[in-house]
């Protein structure tokens, strides 16, 4: 096969309908990609998780042929389940919106570990951290 | 309608960050690319390595803002490219890939065609119809192409053909149409199996081509077979080349792609020690092909 990857594009679209409008058109149609195969195969695998933003990695290859993997939830959405909120904070420097334990950090950082580009545990938390902070979310101990 | 799209350059953690907040102000979702590979001249900066994008109607201007607002904020805390905005004109974007692709002739007489394309086919043409889709094997890729003029000059008609690792099926269904009598074509991907099988009925091979799923294993009995070709990779061709060697009939062919030129010579030694004798050597970029012979009483 001699796969050798050209691109990689993620896409974070509701589950169940994705169509070939944008983002998922604009991002896949100008390496080539069968968008209707692609929407296909995603809707199909995400029906059951409707109502949730169900992100996926979408790997190109030279030949234009491509593949995917689906992924846990963003880590945005993990937080504010966490804190209990409902949105992020629009002014995050300034007005925090709630807070997380540490312990509840360690729970995302394990549940997201295998999606992000960490070496341990530790550095995954470091990562979540500072995704809860650019939501204007604490951690307190 | 038109487009209005919202974009941001950023880092790994920015783009998460970025892509949670834009997904309160669109309901279609967002998108982050990576760049792997910087564009000519310009340098890799990891601080900008992700682009962020989503997509507006042109009646949601106030999310737009808000939109806007939120990234500015983020800028605040995140290393991040100021947003930038650029109109898009509606286009059948369920179409408009299709643009990449044309009729592709390959070695003498193969000619594979998308199936929304019209093709006038001259007297000699094996024409393979084939869409791209999830499965490895266009033709666009040069370790596809070497094979398929390698199966061009080698197959003849009545041979018995197995294809490892098939992909889209092309090459299965190019060994059809150049005249093979039987093929099994092998994958141990289960997209690629249900790909290729389609591809088979769509060229109406069936008779001729079996799709199966698994690898050498799957094999039992052995047959010897004519002609065998494997386009995966240097590695995984070493490491089969044992079987490969035990399924084909003393003077049958091995065309083994999917090789970097420079780990060339260590496919040709690990099949040379199975009694398969390089026979030529096909290169396009730096992608080569083996094609060696089965030697007789091994």
């Amino acid at each position: 096969m001699g796969k050798k990857a050209k691109a990689i594009v993620k896409l974070q679209v509701p589950a169940g309908k994705a169509t070939p409008a944008p983002p998922v058109g604009t991002a896949l149609g100008p390496h080539g990609i069968n968008i209707m195969q692609f929407c296909k195969e995603y809707n199909a695998k995400t029906a059951s998780m409707a109502g949730m933003i169900v992100p996926c990695e979408i790997t190109i290859y030279q030949d234009r042929s491509f593949s995917f993997v689906l992924k846990t939830p963003p880590a945005p959405v993990l937080l504010r389940k966490a804190a209990g909120v409902e949105k992020g904070s629009g002014v995050p420097n300034r007005d925090k919106v709630g807070s997380v334990t540490r312990k509840q950090v360690r729970e995302i950082a394990e549940m997201k570990m295998k999606d992000l580009n960490a070496v341990n545990v530790e550095g995954a938390m470091r990562m979540i951290e500072g995704t809860a902070r650019s939501m204007g979310i604490e951690i307190k101990e | 309608m038109n487009w209005i799209e919202l974009s941001a350059q950023t880092d790994a953690e920015g783009a998460e960050a970025a892509a949670a907040r834009l997904n309160e102000f669109v309901e279609t979702g967002v998108a982050i690319e990576e760049t792997l590979i910087p564009e000519a001249g310009t340098r890799f900066d990891p601080a900008r390595a992700f682009t962020v994008r989503a997509f507006f109607a042109a009646h949601q201007r106030d999310a737009l803002a808000r939109a806007e607002q939120a990234l500015w904020h983020l800028a605040q805390l995140r290393p991040m490219s100021p947003p930038r905005l650029r109109e898009l004109a509606e286009e059948d974007w369920a179409e408009a890939w299709k643009k990449h692709y044309t009729i592709l002739h390959i070695g003498q007489h193969l000619v594979i065609k998308p199936s929304w394309l019209d093709y006038a086919p001259r007297p000699d043409d094996r024409v393979i119809e084939l869409d791209p889709g999830m499965a490895f094997g266009t033709g666009l890729h040069p370790t596809t192409r070497l094979c398929m003029g390698a199966l061009e000059e080698r197959v003849t008609s009545g041979m018995t053909v197995l294809d490892v690792g098939t992909g889209s099926g092309i090459l299965a269904i190019a060994a059809a149409k150049l005249g093979a009598r039987e093929i099994l074509a092998l994958d141990t991907d289960a997209v690629a199996v249900e790909t290729a099988a389609r591809n088979v009925t769509i060229n109406r091979v069936q008779e001729r081509v079996r799709v199966a799923h698994g690898s050498l294993d799957v094999l039992t009995p052995r047959n010897l077979f004519d002609l065998i070709c494997i386009n995966i990779l240097a590695e995984v061709i070493g490491e089969l080349a044992p079987a490969l060697a035990g399924d084909l009939r003393p003077g049958g062919i091995l065309i083994a792609s999917g090789i970097l030129d420079f780990k060339a010579e260590g496919v040709r030694d690990a099949l040379a020690a199975v009694g398969i004798a390089l026979v030529e050597r096909k290169q396009e970029e730096d992608w080569v092909a083996l094609v060696g012979e089965m030697k007789n009483g091994q």
